[in-house]
């Protein structure tokens, strides 16, 4: 045994090792011409993986003819949109060219080329007419995607227009969540959503292009000048000759978007993001606080079924704690959000399904535990009770319950922390907890490190606090 | 000797699985008398006692105390084990509770008494025991000896008129035995009626009326103690007490 595990270790090290000296060898071998940039993977007309899985797109064809033009050559690498500009700051990456608005928040921390395309944000509804104009959305939802101009403007028209956002990650997700009808409509960028319409997402542009902004390549500040230069020289030639013109047009075309703030201190984060990060946590500790509550109940029937004298009811519990314990809980936050709806056609709230997904998957392990805790008295106890002649529930109550329940203590706790933090998944949904709003600030600002960093120290506090509170009551009920 | 017939027990058979424990066990136990079963660890005597209060469900046979039969599912088991006190070899205190608690829980949750009844009740009991002044000690400061003492206690609190006890003096230690056996000694004198399983036989000799010796899930011999001691038919009966008397 111990044998193989060590045989395993160094297999795992020669692995590794064979995989940095790849990257080492490769990178510096064609240096000179090679440069690498980062887009989105899923961005289209922008950039998408065409029927052939190769990359293509407006940003893809711009990019290779500018290389051409210019000579030199480019190896693009898809990502997700913040993985792509987290690459290019941290040096990973020469370049990023990813539909990315061209915006004084971003020119803080990155050199931009010249404009090279003008987009605008367009609202889209379902095509049967009963949303048509922002007026109409008055109490309902909009659902955009993290880090577009899309969600800015949504963000600074929310009041005005009295609807509540919801993001989500994928454009897709997005365009579902309106088909579904859990959104009344969507904001986008308008080449998106045309190019989206024309591949068969059943939505309909309602509105004039807003907010038109424009698109940029872009650099780490301060660094790779030449690749700039060179690519603001391609594409004044690209327009020149009309190769420019001619990619557009095989994409279809349309216009643009902004924010601004600057103060890239910790302080500085912190006070641009206040109310977000305040409403992130809000809804962190409330789903956090209402999670436990249900899965509890949900734990403690279920570990209890297990062990009453009952073969079914035995049964019933341990199907149960199989299940939920065996789904991942992204797979069953999804299923029960997205799946549930389209068996039902009921739509479903985020926030209800996210406790519903919380209740099952930590109340699967509070069940296992409540269980395991009762089975763990001694057996001698439950029979000098019942010899007594207590009944079943009595004994249960009075005897073995009091001593199960001092074994689990700790579980509960460890559960309670493990279920704050895994508050985090439901980000997947579209619940903009304090891990979304991390990733929304973060898209915005690109500042990833400091969010994090403020991110998990919130986090932490919060464990903390949870953590002496559940010490407190242990102490109370004398445990 | 009285002839008031109160548990019998009929042709009783009990199997776990393939394993066939008890093969058919007749027996009658008289208002105040107390038997003492012996045999060698694994015949079945356990699981004999346990039948008697359906802690086992027997597989077939009957078990008639008092003119009900225990066996018959329409029985409430409840009621029956009120009125036989259960006494295991490893005491089986309820942990979570005081001494004091441990005697009063059942006389209160059945609503046999009210608190403060219970409590005098169990100020008596202790006092019968020996360990009045352990009323409201925690299980965990007692010893093996004091723990058992109270596990009688516990079972008296509920006015039981038939005692089992399954080797309450196996796990103690030596200096602890006389305190239990007293007890029951005592016990035996007020004319409970007693089924205990022991490997006491000093106990047997001088407090039973009657010794019963099983081994492979029958009852091979029984009888008075001087018949059982001193005049031993069944050969398996003197290899048992060939052992057990020369250790
Ligand atoms: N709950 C049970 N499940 C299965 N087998 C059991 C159980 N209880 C006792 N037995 C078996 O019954 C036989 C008699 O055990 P027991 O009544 O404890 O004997 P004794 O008390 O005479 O030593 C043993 O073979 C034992 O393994
Ligand atoms: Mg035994």
């Amino acid at each position: 045994m111990k044998y193989r595990l060590k045989s395993i270790m160094s297999g795992l090290v020669v692995l590794f090792s064979f995989f940095v000296a790849v990257s080492f060898s490769v990178t510096p071998a064609n240096a000179e011409t090679t440069y690498q940039v980062a887009t989105d993977s899923t961005f289209p007309p922008f950039e998408f993986a065409n029927s052939h899985n190769k990359y293509v797109g407006i940003d893809i064809d711009l990019l290779h003819a500018i290389a051409k033009d210019q000579g030199f050559k480019v190896n693009i690498k898809p990502t997700s949109f913040n993985a792509a500009v987290q690459s290019v700051q941290s040096g990973q990456m020469d370049g990023v060219i990813a539909g990315m608005s061209i915006t004084k928040e971003r020119e803080a921390t990155f050199d931009f080329s010249k404009a090279y395309f003008m987009s605008g944000v367009v609202m889209a509804a379902k095509p049967n007419g009963k949303i048509t104009s922002l007026n109409q959305l008055r109490g309902k939802r909009v659902a955009v995607k993290t880090g577009t101009s899309g969600a800015q403007y949504a963000q600074s028209m929310h009041k005005k227009y009295g609807f509540r956002i919801v993001t989500f990650d994928e454009s897709n997700d997005m365009y579902q969540d309106v088909l579904t009808g859990n959104s009344a409509a969507c904001f986008e960028d308008s080449p998106v959503m045309k190019y989206a319409i024309r591949q068969g997402t059943k939505l309909k542009i309602y509105t004039k292009p807003a907010l038109s902004g424009p698109y940029g390549f872009a650099v780490k500040k301060g660094h790779n000048q030449k690749l700039l230069r060179m690519f603001n020289n391609g594409l004044a030639d690209l327009k020149a000759n009309g190769e420019y013109a001619r990619i557009t047009k095989h994409y279809l075309g349309a216009k643009g978007s902004s924010d601004t703030t600057s103060d890239r201190t910790f302080i500085g984060l912190l006070k641009q993001n206040k109310g977000a990060l305040l409403s992130g946590f809000k809804q962190t500790v409330w789903l956090t606080i209402v999670a436990i509550f249900f899965a509890t109940l949900f734990g403690v029937i279920v570990g209890l079924l297990g062990v009453v004298p009952s073969k079914f009811c035995n049964g019933i519990s341990t199907t149960l704690i199989y299940i939920f314990r065996g789904l991942p809980l992204l797979v069953l936050a999804l299923f029960i959000y997205t799946g549930i709806p389209s068996l039902t056609g009921q739509k479903i709230p985020a926030f209800l399904a996210g406790i519903i997904t919380l209740m099952f998957n930590e109340g699967a392990y509070i069940a296992a535990f409540v269980k395991g805790g009762i089975n763990a008295v001694d057996d001698g106890q439950m029979e000098a009770a019942r010899s007594l002649g207590l009944p079943f529930g009595k004994a249960m109550r009075r005897v073995i319950l009091p001593q199960g329940i001092r074994i689990m203590v700790p579980s509960f706790i460890n559960q309670f922390i493990i279920t704050l933090k895994d508050t985090s998944i439901l980000s997947i949904i579209g619940i903009i907890e304090l891990t979304q709003t991390g990733k929304i600030i973060i898209a915005r600002n690109l500042e990833g490190f400091k969010v994090w960093t403020i991110v998990a120290i919130i986090y932490l506090i919060v464990i903390t606090l949870l953590t002496w509170l559940s010490n407190w009551v242990q102490r109370r009920v004398r445990l | 000797m009285n002839t008031k017939i109160k548990v019998k027990v009929s042709n009783l058979i009990k199997n776990f699985g393939d394993n066939k424990v008890l093969k058919g066990i007749n027996m009658e136990v008289h208002d105040n008398e107390v038997v003492v079963v012996i045999g060698p660890s694994g015949s079945g005597k356990s699981t004999f006692l346990r039948n008697l209060n359906r802690l086992e469900a027997p597989t077939s046979g009957s078990i008639v105390i008092d003119d009900t039969d225990i066996a018959d599912p329409k029985t409430d088991i409840n009621k029956i084990r009120e009125n036989i006190g259960m006494v295991f070899q490893h005491f089986n205190l309820f942990s979570n509770l005081s001494v004091s608690e441990n005697i009063m829980l059942a006389p209160i949750e059945l609503k046999k008494a009210t608190k403060e009844e219970a409590a005098k009740q169990a100020k008596e009991l202790l006092a019968q025991v020996g360990l009045e002044s352990k009323y409201n000690a925690t299980v965990q400061s007692l010893s093996g000896g004091q723990q058992q003492r109270v596990a009688i206690a516990r079972a008296l609190a509920m006015n039981p008129d038939v005692m089992l006890f399954d080797e309450p003096t196996s796990a103690l230690d030596p200096e602890m035995v006389g305190d239990v056996l007293a007890v029951m000694k005592q016990l035996a004198k007020q004319g409970m009626t007693m089924i205990v399983v022991t490997h006491e036989m000093g106990f047997a000799k001088e407090v039973a009326d009657r010794v019963v010796f099983v081994e492979d899930g029958n009852i091979q011999e029984q009888g008075t103690p001087d018949e059982i001691f001193n005049h031993p038919k069944d050969p398996r009966l003197q290899s048992f007490l060939d052992k057990v008397l020369n250790v």
